[in-house]
């Protein structure tokens, strides 16, 4: 019962990202600039990852579901990874960083092959356990977050506007559910799991309410409102 | 890819008053007077505007125009900086 309720936590979050992935796309293709291509690879990553995962519980005494868990281990990092990326690469002025994110996206990419070969056909000298390179994953996806909820959240201060708080808390909110993943991975603890489920599922909801609000919140759409103030100063 | 959203916001304000004048819109979006003409013609090659009887958006730039500003929008809101 237990499982299923984990199950479906993970199907849920797939949607979720899948559907964000679809808004993700339109910075990359409006502006035609490769740097916010970060943007849709990351939730797309992020949603592969946690399908891993669902597979990985579903199927608990399947010969491959340790290989489920590596996958989904590298998948999420890449994904964190990539949304990192995508902020790093979004202060800075195209024309001199453009060579820089090409690369920066072409290496992910090239290491994330490799790293699945490598799960497929382990190295000579084998691989460390699973939950050390867990926590060392958990780690760096802690370390991607921060560094994104700290970029985004002065970009808040700089310009403060009501509608701009709610991305970085929901990526605080998936920065604490690694911590939480962390802490299970530590000690076990079943409350730090489910936790870290709920946290998941709260920043991936805010961000599908920052989508609905930015594409579909008629009241407050900036072009209307753009269209609306040239009307009146005619 | 700025620069021609940039030139629509502006143009799509001009062109509510009385006449378009270039070099108002120069100023405004600051490039040369040239470049500013070749950018013109882009987008009018892209049927994103119109100089039949005055330059204006067509239904097509005015459609576009909302699009690029809610996606602008959305970069906002996820603390993207676009520039």
């Amino acid at each position: 019962m237990e499982n299923l309720a984990l199950i479906l936590m993970e199907v849920v979050s797939a949607i979720l990202c899948f559907v964000l992935l679809r808004f993700m796309v339109k910075p990359y293709r409006t502006t035609g600039e490769g740097r916010y291509l970060g943007l849709p690879l990351g939730f797309g990553f992020l949603g592969v990852s946690y399908i891993f995962m669902g597979f990985a519980l579903y199927f608990e005494s399947f010969i491959f579901v340790e290989d489920l868990k590596w996958f989904q281990l590298f998948t999420q990092a890449y994904a964190f990874a990539f949304l990192a990326a995508t902020y790093y690469f979004s202060k800075k002025p195209p024309e001199r960083t453009r060579l820089w994110w090409d690369i920066t996206y072409t290496g992910l990419v090239f290491a994330a092959v490799v790293s699945y070969l490598v799960v497929f056909e382990p190295p000579m000298f084998g691989l460390p356990s699973y939950k050390t390179v867990d926590e060392y994953f958990r780690l760096f996806n802690i370390v991607c977050l921060a560094y994104i909820s700290i970029h985004t959240l002065r970009s808040h201060v700089s310009q403060p506007d009501p509608k701009t708080i709610w991305i970085p808390i929901s990526y605080l909110l998936l920065g604490f559910a690694q911590y939480s993943s962390l802490i299970w991975s530590l000690d076990s603890s079943f409350t730090a799991y489910v936790g870290a489920h709920f946290l998941r599922l709260s920043g991936l909801l805010i961000f599908l309410f920052v989508v609905y609000k930015a594409f579909y919140g008629t009241r407050e759409a900036p072009p209307k409102e753009v269209i609306k103030n040239e009307e009146a100063s005619t | 890819m700025k620069i021609y959203g940039d030139l629509l916001f502006i143009l799509y304000g001009e062109s509510k008053k009385e006449k378009v004048v270039l070099t108002r819109v120069q100023l405004k979006i600051n490039v040369p007077f040239d470049r500013l003409k070749t950018y013109i013609a882009e987008l009018k090659e892209l049927g994103l505007i119109e100089d039949e009887p005055s330059l204006k958006l067509t239904d097509k730039g005015k459609l576009y125009l909302r699009e690029y500003a809610t996606v602008l929008d959305f970069m906002k809101r996820m603390g993207l900086t676009y520039q």
